[in-house]
């Protein structure tokens, strides 16, 4: 009788412990393959938050460009007083030493319109904004929101106006920062419109239709006043990242509005637009829709073109906590198993030395012993992986469920203890996960397949070994 | 055909507690022979020599004329001897006709009827036979090996007096008839009694007592 045969007899005739190993490969085996579901299913709600968010492109101003542009000017015009090319030179006396004061124009200073528009065509980019540069003016018939602890010496006394082409695609709105709580956003249609905070409405009981007016803070008595229609009221839901101290520049106090609005209201002559979005149609064909924009003829030495990974990273970088944890769970379980598939052989070869002994007494060789115990282990195990292969697409659901609830838990809790603080930097986005999509895939049904075998094989050769090292006669004074 | 050649063995751990001090004994085909001693004297320690179950510390066990260790006790222990215990030692989860099919490719229902199980207990499993039954199974077992020698330890220590004698009968026709060597070792007179020859071991000494 080969060990085969006697291996499908032990496993049938002695079914307690065949069921009990059945059962502790049916869990181990079903735990990995949902570690291994759930690691992959971490990638999946990746991808598609970022589609959700919108993936796209930030062009800004490259700052050497400038600093080298600033230098070329500054020669052109020599060492007297004058401009070139947007840029002014001033002689200045500081504590009584000559030097050179230099200023720019917004020509100097914003994005050339022509080259966003030639970008804005590339195949795959579904869309565009344009956004000013933060512009500090003073209102003029309403009260800004101000802490009357902090020191306002230092500061112009205004508020910020944020200029947007198209509002949705602001880069507060789409990092989640804030939401229109009443009204709408800025279209590209505006002309004079703005969208201001909650908290500046209900101080100054200002509502939907109201114009506010607002006019250089350089100059509040005498410059030319300019007037917009508040079109909406938004909410912040994450507070926006004040652009220098002092409260022109905070949370509350920043008023968007159409693109060309913040010129007027400064009393200059030609837009500052300061950053370019470009939203991506697919984000599958992110990196070729990339590819396309860089071939596009414009001088390219004096943009950056960003990926618009702030809030992509962000969600990357929480699900990629998913996949560690599941790639712990992983490990954890692969340990575990190892363990306690070794404790669980040495147990059946403790009790089976009478077995052993008896084989040994009749000549058969220890590896054949071994064989015959691995034998009975896979026929187990076999049966044990088709019910976890049964099981597992509605386990990996489950467990990619928890462990990422685990991780949106965590986020919230975060969330939470940063409550009322102003942020200095980029904050992260409020996130809601919608859905999970685990799928157990051929390959995942056979890499686990293949480490159950691999830790059943290492665990019987472990467990063997401790027991058939033994001289065959103390073995069988034993059992005598 | 079986023999030990100045054999000496002390246990491992015991070095100064000598078991077999330089015996020498041969065992020929066609014999019943039967291995006498006080507890502890070494009796089934000869016998795990014999069957290549342990070494010697000194000497060798030679079978045919060759060492046993030349081709390895596992192969000795395979083709050279067949083994019967006091407890039987019978596999739990095999039938009665399995476990002497474990032994050889002898015939295993001739064995069975020649030991005188009959077919009603062939398909059972091995552990519904009473005492007596079990051991002769065991017997059947070591007979359905090609091997010539057969050893026994207390073969019918666990049984009554009527089914040890029955035993004994069967161990007889083993040597006698089949023409085997049959080493037991006992405790039993009576046994002893039986047997073509008598060897005693005492203080690590082997004797012949029926010569």
């Amino acid at each position: 009788m080969n060990f085969f045969g006697l291996a499908r007899r032990s496993v049938f005739r002695k079914p307690v412990k065949s069921i009990l190993l059945l059962l502790i490969v049916f869990a181990i085996s079903t735990l990995l393959l949902a570690g291994v579901a759930s690691k992959n299913a971490s990638v999946e709600v990746q991808d598609k938050t970022r589609q959700a968010i919108g993936a796209g492109f930030l062009l800004e101003r490259n700052a050497e460009y400038r600093t080298k542009r600033v230098r070329e000017c500054s020669e052109k015009i020599g060492n007297k007083e004058g401009s070139f090319g947007g840029y002014h030179q001033k002689k200045v006396v500081v504590n009584g030493s000559e030097g050179w004061s230099g200023s720019t124009t917004n020509e100097f200073e914003t994005l050339d319109i022509k080259d966003i528009q030639k970008l804005a065509k590339t195949k795959g980019i579904a869309d565009y904004n344009l956004t000013t540069a933060i512009t500090a003016v003073n209102p003029v018939n309403f009260k800004r929101i101000e802490d009357k602890d902090v020191d306002q010496n230092v500061d112009v006394g205004g508020v910020s106006l944020i200029g947007n082409k198209d509002m949705k695609l602001d880069r507060n709105v789409l990092s989640g920062n804030l939401h229109i709580k009443e009204g709408r956003m800025i279209t590209p249609e505006d002309k004079d419109m703005c969208v201001i905070s909650e908290e500046l409405s209900k101080q100054n009981n200002l509502k939907i239709g109201d114009k506010i007016s607002f006019n250089d803070y350089h100059d509040t008595e005498n410059s030319k006043v300019s007037e917009a229609e508040i079109v909406g009221i938004y909410q912040v839901d994450q507070k926006m990242s004040p652009l220098m101290q002092g409260d022109t520049y905070r949370s509350e106090n920043v008023i968007f509005t159409d693109l060309r609005f913040p010129e007027k209201a400064e009393g200059e002559t030609s837009p500052l637009y300061e950053k370019a979005y470009f939203k991506v149609e697919d984000v599958e064909a992110y990196d070729e829709v990339k590819e396309n924009l860089q071939k596009v003829d414009i001088n390219w030495e004096q943009y950056d073109l960003i990926d618009n990974n702030g809030n992509s990273e962000t969600m990357s970088s929480n699900f990629n906590d998913l996949a560690k944890v599941s790639e712990m769970m992983i490990l954890v379980i692969s340990v575990a198993s190892f363990v306690i598939l070794v404790l669980v052989f040495l147990f059946w070869l403790k009790n089976r030395v009478q077995e052993v002994g008896i084989f040994l007494s009749l000549g058969v060789p220890k590896f054949r012993i071994i064989g015959q115990i691995w034998s009975e282990a896979i026929m187990i195990a076999v049966l044990s992986l088709m019910l976890s292969f049964a099981v597992a697409p509605a386990v990996s659901k489950v467990t990619a469920n928890y462990l990422v609830s685990q991780q949106v838990q965590q986020m919230q809790e975060e969330e939470k203890n940063n409550e009322g603080k102003v942020s200095t930097e980029y904050v992260a986005p409020k996130q809601d996960v919608q859905n999970i999509s685990v799928e157990v895939t051929p390959e995942m049904y056979l890499l686990d397949g293949v480490s159950v075998l691999v830790l059943i094989t290492a665990s019987v050769l472990v467990s063997g070994i401790v027991i058939l090292k033994r001289n065959p006669k103390d073995i069988l004074s034993e059992m005598s | 055909m079986l023999e030990v050649k100045n054999v000496s063995y002390a246990y491992k751990t015991k070095k100064d507690k000598t078991i077999l001090n330089n015996v020498s004994a041969t065992f020929e085909e066609g014999i019943f022979y039967t291995i006498v001693g006080p507890s502890g004297a070494g009796k089934t320690t000869l016998l795990s020599l014999l069957a290549g179950l342990d070494t010697a510390v000194k000497g060798t066990v030679l079978c045919n004329g060759e060492d046993i260790t030349k081709k390895g006790l596992n192969y000795h222990r395979k083709h050279n001897i067949s083994l019967v215990f006091q407890n039987y030692n019978l596999i739990d989860y095999l039938t009665t006709v399995e476990n002497v099919k474990l032994g050889g490719s002898g015939n295993a229902e001739k064995l069975l009827e020649e030991v005188g199980i009959g077919k009603e207990y062939w398909q059972r499993n091995v552990l519904q036979l009473s005492g007596g039954q079990q051991q002769r199974v065991a017997i059947a077992r070591a007979l359905a090996s090609d091997a010539h020698v057969l050893l026994a330890d207390e073969p019918t220590g666990n049984l009554d007096e009527t089914t040890a004698d029955e035993i004994i009968a069967l161990l007889k026709k083993t040597a006698h008839e089949l023409g085997k060597c049959v080493v037991v070792v006992t405790h039993s007179k009576h046994l002893a009694e039986e047997a073509d020859e008598i060897l005693e071991i005492k203080n690590g000494a082997i004797s012949f007592l029926s010569d």
